[in-house]
């Protein structure tokens, strides 16, 4: 329970269950602006006979100024029907657990504001992935894929001694520095239409955690080419087709379209060299 | 656990609604593609007349060889210049979008790729209109 | 790792030349257009004025550079759109070869085109 919850009205659990028209929710809930905000959540759940057939419920939300929509759906939750079910943790923007197809795009619940969007706002379950339950998505294929990148500092070299410390130069620092920020929520692998498929393409996020090692110069020459390898491989970069909506996704500002660029460049560069 | 839900195919294209500038540029980058690919191979399947119509000098001369009965049969049917103006639309935006891609692939105006999809569609608004008179002079328009 | 992987096998090499001929393409394509649109007009092409153009040899070298790389740029485009749909195994070899067969056919009568044309003058 968020600490804003003793200051709102508790309504019995069941009220907006499936239904298309809750009542109006109460209007006295102090911090409320009296307004209320209009959200269709997908809801889908194998294991409950009226929600095997997946489809859409209206919940009405009271707002308040700020009220994001992972706000709005704890509300809806805790306040309208304990069994709506969606993953989240941190609630700012730390965790990545609850990227959200929100409105027609991919974006952070916690980092999205009610107020931003048009009414009724659509929340469904991250695209391209297999629904679980209500909004929660199998991210399997997502992990995996992040994993084919062998996605940790690797030198080629150990350091002289165990407890030395490895230092980067700044220049260097600033080239990793916007890759470093991912935090593998899968907004933009969601939003490429090649990386739909597992087994075609690695997808953004994958790519961007082996560029985000490749260009560390401290794991050395040797690391930067077989990374460069792995990034090339049949599923790796030459899938893009820089259609941008990983980048224009990315809750963290990730210039992913960039990275992948830069890594085709340099394979090129790489494999047209014959000296 | 029962199964979990696919949502199938409307996944991407049912989304259209949502699409941004670089997906409509990717949508349009392939159409055009396929269509010059296909009427590149169209547009040789006609040409081939030239092979047989060489061999006869005196039709050539007196202009009603195979080849230019051919294409001038072709032209003067409204619905191929019609089709003529869609090739043109199709190339110059592939051309323009094209230009754009290679900018991209080079690194350069990444965080400007969506104004070069908006030049891309209007560069080839502006030539496809002006073209019209080319194409569509009023003695080819049947009304 | 596995084993060094080819260079013409890996995309590089396709990726590049794709981009490669897509800026000659922008010459040869445009070219093309105005000349047989604009300043001639399709619909007044005659055997002979096909003949005429063909006979000057930088025409001739400009139209089979224009047939080769648009070929190879279209049908290699093609390949690659259809791997992003996930075309792999035994299937992609066959569709390699059918758009390589589709290819040359298409590059040897767009060639024979332009050498009859050339021959009609003489
Ligand atoms: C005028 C100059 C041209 C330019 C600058 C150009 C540029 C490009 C570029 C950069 C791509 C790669 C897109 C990507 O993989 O992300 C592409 C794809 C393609 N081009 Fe072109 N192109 C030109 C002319 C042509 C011509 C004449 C044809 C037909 C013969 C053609 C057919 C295609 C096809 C079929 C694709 C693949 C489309 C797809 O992804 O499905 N292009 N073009
Ligand atoms: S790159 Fe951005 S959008 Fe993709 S997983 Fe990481 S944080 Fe999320
Ligand atoms: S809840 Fe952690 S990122 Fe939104």
């Amino acid at each position: 329970m968020s600490d804003s919850d003793a200051d709102r009205t508790i309504r019995p659990e069941t009220s907006g269950l499936n239904s298309e028209d809750p009542e109006e929710p109460e209007s006295d809930v102090t911090e409320s602006t009296g307004e209320t905000v209009t959200l269709r959540i997908f809801r889908y759940d194998p294991e409950v006979e009226s929600k095997q057939d997946a489809g859409f419920d209206t919940f009405r939300i009271p707002t308040h100024e700020g009220m994001t929509i992972l706000d709005a759906l704890i509300e809806a939750r805790d306040e309208q029907d304990p069994s709506l079910t969606f993953r989240h943790s941190c609630r700012q923007g730390v965790c990545g657990s609850d990227a959200l197809f929100i409105n027609g795009s991919q974006r952070l619940g916690c980092k999205t504001q009610v107020s931003e969007l048009k009414e009724p706002i659509q929340i469904e379950p991250l695209p391209h992935h297999p629904v679980v339950k209500d909004l929660v998505v199998d991210m399997d294929s997502f992990y995996e894929r992040m994993r084919a990148v062998e996605p940790y500092f690797d030198p080629d070299d150990p350091p002289p001694d165990e407890l030395t410390e490895r230092y980067q130069s700044r220049e260097n620092r600033e080239d990793v520095k916007l890759s470093t920020r991912c935090i593998w929520c899968g907004a933009c692998t969601s939003s490429c239409t090649i990386a739909s498929n597992e087994d075609v393409y690695l997808g953004p996020a994958a790519i961007n955690k082996g560029y985000r090692f490749y260009a560390d110069e401290r794991e050395g020459e040797d690391r930067a080419e077989e990374r460069l390898e792995i990034l090339q491989e049949h599923d790796g970069v030459w899938r893009c087709q820089t259609q941008f909506s990983c980048t224009n996704v990315c809750p963290q500002d990730i210039p992913l379209t960039e990275h992948i660029q830069q890594i085709k460049r340099d394979a090129t560069k790489a494999d047209l060299r014959f000296w | 656990m029962g199964a979990p839900y696919d949502r199938g195919l409307i996944e991407d294209f049912g989304r259209f609604r949502y699409f941004s500038a670089g997906m409509w540029a990717w949508v349009l980058h392939k159409v055009t593609g396929w269509v010059l690919i296909g009427y590149l191979f169209a547009h040789i399947a006609v040409l081939s007349t030239a092979i047989p119509a060489a061999s006869d000098p005196e039709a050539i001369a007196a202009g009603t060889d195979l080849y230019t009965r051919t294409i001038q049969g072709l032209e003067g049917i409204f619905l191929v210049r019609v089709l003529e103006v869609g090739l043109l639309a199709a190339a110059v935006f592939h051309m323009t979008n094209g230009i754009r891609l290679l900018l991209v692939d080079l690194g350069i105006g990444l965080e400007r790729e969506a104004e070069g999809f908006y030049v891309s569609v209007a560069v080839t608004a502006v030539i496809t209109v002006l073209s019209i008179p080319v194409f569509l002079p009023p003695e080819v328009v049947p009304w | 790792m596995t084993d060094r992987r080819s260079r013409f096998e890996s995309g590089s090499i396709a990726w590049f030349l794709q981009r490669v001929t897509a800026v000659v393409l922008l010459f040869t394509l445009g070219f093309h257009f105005l000349w047989l649109h604009f300043v001639n007009h399709a619909a007044e092409v005659t055997l002979w004025g096909s003949a005429l153009r063909m006979d000057r040899f930088v025409y001739f070298i400009m139209i089979v550079v224009f047939l080769v790389t648009a070929a190879y740029h279209g049908l290699n485009g093609i390949y690659n759109a259809l791997l992003n749909h996930g075309l792999s195994g035994r299937r992609r070899t066959v569709v390699f070869w059918l758009l390589t067969i589709a290819g040359t056919v298409l590059v040897i009568q767009g060639i024979r085109i332009a050498v009859a044309m050339a021959g009609v003058i003489s």
